[in-house]
């Protein structure tokens, strides 16, 4: 029976399940549309990797992304850790040398610097969503280009121009009056990369020491507009790894490999039954002294299972 | 007279110098997401968080009955000098005229504003009186900040989780009792032996991770606008400090100048290095303090700006070279009304774990050591 340890990365925007076996070598792989409904969007991943797998025995689970806590508590994960570290994990491991890695997704973006494989200094995006993959989508819907074709139309563009991107409205109407000017959209389209990634880097990068090798991950580095953008900018090569959209849950699932190795221990996996488990979350404010804490309650089939954001243990400790 | 004052820290020690001086009080509700909807409702859009969440905590006030609102002013060139008269102006475009704010600008400011006030809300109560109630008080902070900070160093190594905040919160309940200053002592060393009493862990000198909490004020202060960051950070296993405590504050800033602790001065000698003129708020101070947390063997700074906050946003953009500089990592966090906390979390999350790396050393394998730890000290309870 294959062994294999499974990564979860349930983001705002996407959920990824990954396997991957000892090596490291991902057996599977599914990104699914999160669509508010954290929960199903697990169990559908876990399923499908189910189906793609057949028989395999689960050595351990690790969980990250914002929803990692809740995907911990659904899957029984061994690990539960912040994006961050968890993409790191991976990138470091498919290409060692990496200094600087840019990911972009749907909601957030991230700078992640690294030396001596050690993560040194890192930065997401706060507020400004203009360096992020739903920027593109919603300009894309503007111009009327499906996104796909996004990156080669980007690439056949001959001249530069300048868009004004520090924020969708700015774009919207600086587009407008780029087309009026004459410009193709295929121009634009590459006007819209570079203001992009200049958004990105100045935002989320600022004063920032960005050193080569660069590896460009997350859902928008799909993107050869973008890739391009990057090396014009950078004026130096981006690596793409091969799995660049599910980095995050390939990092989880190589940190709860190693800590199940290193700890000899046996995994908390639920088991794919789990996957037929009704759970459901609710929150409550407790008003048992003046915290007034926001819990968040995770049931399984009406038991709860799980409790956390009680800054006193007074929930957390009572299962 | 009915009297409240903004929520900020430990604010039972506001509540004190109000029952000193034979107020009744209003207790002002701890900010929750209704203070900050109340506040954003009736704030300019683009002011600062402290701004919104204070005129917040004010209608709430106001609804439980305050007639009186006593608050500090700020000074310098950063616009928390004009809370005041916006707040003023805020509640008397709202109807509530019968509502007066009473604010206490830095003496040295304005020494005679600063005595009318002193008078208003000195409540008729007789000078001596007030001279030892006021001494009561000053000793009561300087306790109650003694006691936080120990929590603060017994939070990250408790052994049942969340023990040290119900300690914590039962402190408040029994300094809220304090009347005299003999209750004061016995009360202190009853909370000192309850906080002793803990069960932690043990951690090696070498092992213990510990970060500085700067910035401004508000946000530094008042943890349910920083998401509780102290506790937060206690739980992942860091001893936290804050650059500002209420009895410090009150050395630096009311104690007259000839009598203030060297260490103020010290601090902003330090942040002068980099900021070498007044920009007002906490922008020196936290300057200052970064370099002293260095200087002081800590591993990490965390850095909170209300977001838009002039001065913090100046610190901000220094804060590569000052990291770069003296060799150490800081975490800038902006705290706005849409700040999430998934999203502060995961920041966090990373910067310990980039703290632990910097620590105990580099690549995947040796990182893995700290993860059996990290994994017990993040991961839900599960049944
Ligand atoms: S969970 Fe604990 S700290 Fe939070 S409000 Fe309830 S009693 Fe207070």
């Amino acid at each position: 029976m294959k062994e294999i340890y499974i990564g979860v990365d349930v983001g705002s925007v996407s959920t990824n399940v990954v396997a991957i076996d000892r090596n490291v070598n991902v057996l599977f792989k599914t990104y699914i549309r999160t669509n508010g409904q954290p929960i199903d969007s697990v169990k559908e991943g876990v399923k499908q990797l189910k189906e793609a797998l057949g028989d395999v025995e689960v050595l351990g689970v690790g969980a990250t992304g914002s929803g990692r806590q809740l995907a911990g508590a659904i899957l029984g994960a061994d690990v539960v850790k912040n994006e961050i570290t968890a993409h790191a994990t991976a990138t470091i491991h498919f290409v060692p040398d990496v200094r600087t890695i840019f990911e972009i997704g749907g909601q957030d973006s991230k700078i992640i610097i690294i030396k001596d494989q050690m993560v040194v200094d890192f930065a997401m995006n706060t507020v400004c969503a203009a360096g992020t993959g739903s920027f593109l989508d919603h300009q894309a819907e503007r111009l009327k280009i499906p996104i796909e074709q996004f990156g080669d139309l980007a690439l056949s563009a001959t001249r530069p121009v300048r868009i004004a991107g520090r924020c969708t409205v700015f774009a919207e109407s600086d587009m407008i009056a780029k087309q009026q000017f004459g410009f193709s959209k295929a121009e634009i389209i590459r006007g819209l990369c570079d203001a992009l990634v200049r958004n990105y880097l100045n935002n989320v990068g600022r004063g920032k020491n960005l050193e080569p090798p660069f590896v460009f991950q997350g859902g928008v580095a799909a993107n050869k507009g973008i890739r391009a953008a990057f090396e014009r900018e950078l004026q130096s090569k981006i690596i793409v790894p091969e799995h660049f959209n599910v980095m995050g849950a390939i990092g989880s699932a190589i940190l709860a490999k190693d800590y199940i190795e290193k700890t000899k221990t046996r995994t908390n996996f639920r088991g794919f039954d789990a996957t037929d488990i009704d759970f459901s979350t609710s929150s409550f404010e407790c008003k048992g002294c003046s915290n007034r804490c926001e819990v968040v309650k995770v049931s399984m089939e009406g038991k709860v299972i799980a409790m956390w954001g009680d800054r006193c243990g007074k929930w957390t400790n009572s299962l | 007279m009915k009297v409240s004052f903004p929520y900020m820290g430990s604010a039972i020690v506001y509540k004190k110098l109000f029952e000193f001086l034979e107020h009744e009080v209003v207790m002002p509700p701890k900010p929750t997401q209704r203070t900050m909807d109340l506040g954003v409702k009736y704030s300019p859009e683009f002011a600062c968080i402290p701004l919104k969440m204070v005129m917040g905590t004010y209608l709430e006030a106001i609804e439980k009955g305050a007639k009186v609102l006593v608050t500090s002013g700020g000074h310098g060139p950063c616009r928390a000098g004009f809370y005041g008269d916006t707040h003023r102006n805020i509640l008397k475009s709202l109807g509530y005229d019968d509502v007066e704010l009473i604010i206490f600008d830095a003496p040295q400011d304005n020494w005679r504003a600063f005595f009318r006030n002193v008078q208003k809300i000195r409540n008729g109560v007789p000078w001596h009186k007030v001279i030892n109630r006021m001494y009561t008080l000053y000793r009561f902070v300087q306790k109650l900040d003694e006691l936080e900070k120990m929590v603060q160093k017994i939070r990250p190594y408790e052994v049942n989780k969340g023990q040290t905040t119900q300690v914590w919160n039962q402190i408040h309940e029994k300094f809220d009792k304090v009347k005299t200053r003999k209750q004061l002592y016995e009360v202190y060393e009853e909370c000192k032996q309850m906080l002793l009493s803990i069960p932690t862990r043990k951690v090696d000198e070498k092992d213990r991770i510990r970060v500085g909490i700067v910035g401004e004020i508000y946000v530094v202060m008042e943890s349910s606008i920083n998401f509780g960051i102290e506790e937060i950070l206690g739980n992942l296993g860091v001893e936290v400090e804050r650059s500002l405590y209420l009895f410090e504050w009150i050395n630096d800033n009311l104690v007259p100048w000839i009598l203030r602790p060297k260490r103020f001065k010290e601090i902003i000698k330090k942040g002068q290095r980099y900021i070498k003129i007044l920009i007002g708020g906490h922008a020196v101070e936290t300057v200052g303090h970064i370099i002293d947390f260095k200087e002081r063997g800590f591993d990490g700074i965390v850095h909170l700006m209300p977001f838009a906050c002039l001065p913090e946003l100046v610190t901000q953009s220094l804060i590569p070279k000052i990291s770069k500089e003296i060799d150490i990592p800081i975490l800038s966090l902006p705290i706005d009304e849409q700040t999430g906390k998934a999203n502060m979390l995961t920041r966090i999350e990373a910067f310990i774990d980039l703290l632990k790396n910097r620590k105990r050393g580099k690549t995947r394998e040796i990182f893995i050591d700290n993860i059996q730890e990290d994994v017990q000290e993040e991961r839900v309870v599960m049944v």
